[in-house]
């Protein structure tokens, strides 16, 4: 895995989608954090975060992922993860991020389930 | 206190009482955390204050600075640095007039005056602490209508400032208790994961990738230890730019004279530990300002250690990281992690190079019963008759697949040529040395120009010019390493003449008649073929040929040298002289007995020595 890290955004009418990509540490994540502030101070509630791109997250990355959380909690929004590999799914399960977020296999499943 | 403005105020701290319940509440079910709910603090703060400006600071004490978690309006967010001495001063006042603020902290405000002047934070600041751990401060700037706060005002402060340091508190214990939750279920799950890796370079970039985010590190190597030459050599890092960054010296890195310290040992560099991880197998680390091998990174260094506790080699991880950017020192509790999590990595990488190894031993003893083939269809199965004389061969495999070879065909010219060969190595690539040697001799003998081997010197420059073919052939099939010793020997049976040339094989033994014995070839010994280019064999030793004649009752034993290099339990040779005591013994049986006797004997010799060469006989008598 290269050191290159990015996060792209689509945003749609009714939700975005933040991809990620490379080592979710407090660099990548501090910006992830910064772009979902950005969307739901523009009034997103529906935001899916693919982590296709990322198969390694250290513990800020975790404690990021679960400010965002909050953040969208605060606005009643929902917050939908898609992508995870079969670690990082059981790691969000253990850490409780599967309890306030949902998990699905690809973006299709994660934004079909806002409808 | 106007009666309006009273019913205000009361209506304003049940609205704020209300909503520092309710983040309480929100707070201790673990939903939210300071880093989210810090705005809303200052909010409440500021209304129930009546206060236009403010601002919390987180404290950092790991590197002593504050961070900015909220205000109103924006401040610069550069972390700020705080002596320990400014720490406890703050912490000795219940609040801190800016304007007339404890002489300790009149540096701190005077190296701060562009951040704090005229900002949420130039009129008063509370120390936000549980008991005596400080934990930030909750600044304030302007008070709306009025120069300072009322006594309950002040109070009513404190019992904020109260709040938010819980707050604090306890979205540090939580993130504690999240982080260690990680590091151990990361622990727990990188095991299984990494060790049921075959491949060793998958099973290398897991267990590096996993060491990395295990210890919330920004960069890690892993580095194999060569023993012998003192040296660690790069086997992945990551990221992948931290060598172009470091340039090649990170592809190696000699320990040879570098001092061993002992893990305890503060000024240590990062080669002084590295070679002390490598040396006694413990754990370590190092700070940024002693790294001369990183690029001044705070290093840690486990070592990778096999089953039988050799050392295999290290694993670095660099660089810890914080929230917000900030890089620290590991701490005994991340060396107890990657000691931990370096244990299993070794077992991972073990059994990574162990399955390799198994795969290639399966593609090796696959290769090695195909060679057996190949070998086997070159060897002939039966010898054919040559009037007047008896022939017979004996070939026996003994462990890996050799380059024996021996033959006896028939000429155009009406003689037969007698051939036996040792090509070295083994398996596939000795096999197809051997079988295009036998297609070269084939080739060359079927082509034989002389008529007779009456005149000596026709038949000489024959064999000289097959050997030097078959020089060349071998030469460019094979590589530095692959030749074939080679004897052959022209047999006219009409005149009785035997003419022989020498490639570097073992002098086969004439055993007369009346008991004498000759070594046929010993002083004709050319190079063997394919060692070296046709135009260096002049200047080394070149072929020649030598002709003799056998009478009857006259017997030759060609052999290879796994005959007389058998060695028996006591590490003696079966050697020259045995094989011609033997050849004498049993000299005037059949060509076919001869062969079983001497095969026998090499045999018993050997006992329940290893053998791994192969035997091969073949052996001319004349009736």
């Amino acid at each position: 895995m290269a050191n290159k890290f990015d996060i792209n955004i689509r945003a749609e009418q009714e939700y975005a989608v933040l991809e990620t990509e490379g080592y979710l540490n407090d660099a990548l994540g501090e910006q992830l954090s910064q772009k979902a502030q950005d969307l739901i101070e523009k009034g997103y509630t529906q935001l899916v975060i693919n982590l296709a791109k990322t198969a390694l997250i250290n513990s800020i990355g975790i404690s990021i992922l679960i400010e965002i959380i909050e953040a969208l909690d605060e606005r009643e929004g929902t917050l939908n993860f898609c992508g995870l590999s079969a670690t990082q799914e059981r790691t969000f399960r253990m850490m409780a991020i599967a309890k306030y977020a949902g998990i699905f296999p690809d973006e299709k499943t994660a934004v079909a389930d806002f409808q | 206190m106007p009666t309006s403005s009273a019913e205000e105020t009361i209506q304003r701290l049940i609205f704020s009482l209300s909503e520092l319940e309710q983040l309480g509440q929100t707070l201790i079910s673990g939903h939210s955390n300071f880093n989210v709910s810090s705005k809303t603090y200052l909010r409440i703060t500021l209304g129930t204050l009546q206060v236009t400006r403010g601002a919390i600071l987180c404290y950092h004490p790991t590197d002593n600075y504050l961070t900015v978690a909220a205000s109103a309006p924006e401040l610069d967010s550069t972390p700020i640095e705080i002596e320990p001495d400014e720490v406890s001063s703050i912490l000795d006042c219940s609040h801190v007039e800016i304007g007339s603020p404890p002489e300790e902290l009149q540096d701190f405000i005077n190296r701060n005056s562009d951040l704090f002047n005229g900002t949420a934070m130039h009129r008063l600041w509370v120390p936000l602490k549980i008991h005596d751990e400080f934990l930030g401060i909750l600044g304030l700037g302007e008070f709306l209508g009025r120069d300072k706060l009322e006594e309950w005002e002040q109070e009513l402060l404190t019992i904020l400032a109260h709040q938010i340091s819980i707050a604090i508190a306890y979205t540090r214990i939580v993130e504690g208790i999240q982080s260690e939750k990680f590091r151990l279920f990361m622990l727990a799950e990188s095991a299984p994961q990494i060790c049921q890796l075959l491949q060793p370079e998958d099973a290398a970039e897991q267990v590096l990738h996993q060491a990395v985010a295990l210890l919330d590190a920004n960069m890690g190597c892993l580095m194999l230890v060569h023993p012998q030459q003192q040296m660690l050599e790069l086997l992945d890092a990551f990221p992948k730019s931290l060598i172009s960054e470091n340039g090649d010296h990170l592809q190696s890195i000699s320990l040879k004279d570098i001092n061993i310290t002992s893990p305890e040992t503060k000024d240590k560099t990062a080669l002084n530990m590295l070679a002390s991880v490598v040396g006694e197998g413990r754990t370590n680390r190092c700070s940024a300002k002693m790294d001369d091998v990183f690029g001044g990174r705070n290093l840690m260094v486990g070592p990778i250690q096999g089953r039988d506790g050799d050392i295999l080699g290290v694993l670095i991880v660099g660089d810890k990281e914080e929230r917000g950017g900030r890089t620290l020192e590991f701490t005994e509790e991340d060396e107890m992690l990657l000691d931990s999590f370096a244990k299993q990595a070794g077992v991972a990488i073990e059994n990574a190079h162990l399955h390799q190894e198994a795969l290639e031993a399966r593609e090796l003893q696959s290769e090695m019963e195909e060679a057996r083939k190949i070998q086997e269809n070159l060897i002939p199965d039966t010898l054919p008759e040559i009037p007047g004389y008896e022939v017979a061969g004996y070939y026996v495999p003994r462990g890996p697949v050799g380059g024996d070879y021996f033959d006896c065909i028939e000429l155009p010219n009406g003689g037969w040529g007698l051939s036996i060969a040792d090509v070295s190595g083994k398996g596939m690539q000795a096999a197809l040395l051997m079988a295009t040697l036998r297609a070269g001799l084939l080739s060359e003998i079927s082509s034989s120009k002389a008529r007779t081997d009456t005149e000596l010197i026709d038949m000489n420059e024959e064999l000289i010019e097959m050997a030097m073919t078959l020089n060349s052939l071998l030469y460019v099939s094979g590589t530095e390493e692959k030749y074939a010793t080679f004897f052959y020997s022209h047999l006219n049976p009409e005149t009785d003449l035997l003419t022989s040339l020498n490639g570097g094989h073992n002098p086969p033994l004439i055993v007369r008649k009346d008991g004498n014995i000759q070594w046929l070839g010993q002083e004709i010994g050319g190079l063997p073929l394919g060692m070296f280019p046709n135009e260096m064999v002049p200047a080394i030793a070149e072929y020649q040929a030598e002709q003799t004649k056998l009478e009857s009752g006259d017997v030759v034993v060609y052999y290879t040298d796994g005959v007389t290099e058998t060695v028996n339990i006591d590490d003696e040779f079966y050697d020259d002289e045995r094989l011609e005591q033997d050849a004498i013994a049993c000299a005037d049986n059949d060509a076919p007995s001869i062969c079983n006797f001497i095969q026998k004997a090499v045999t018993d010799f050997q006992g329940d020595a290893d053998q791994f060469d192969d035997l091969t006989l073949l052996v001319l008598r004349k009736k």
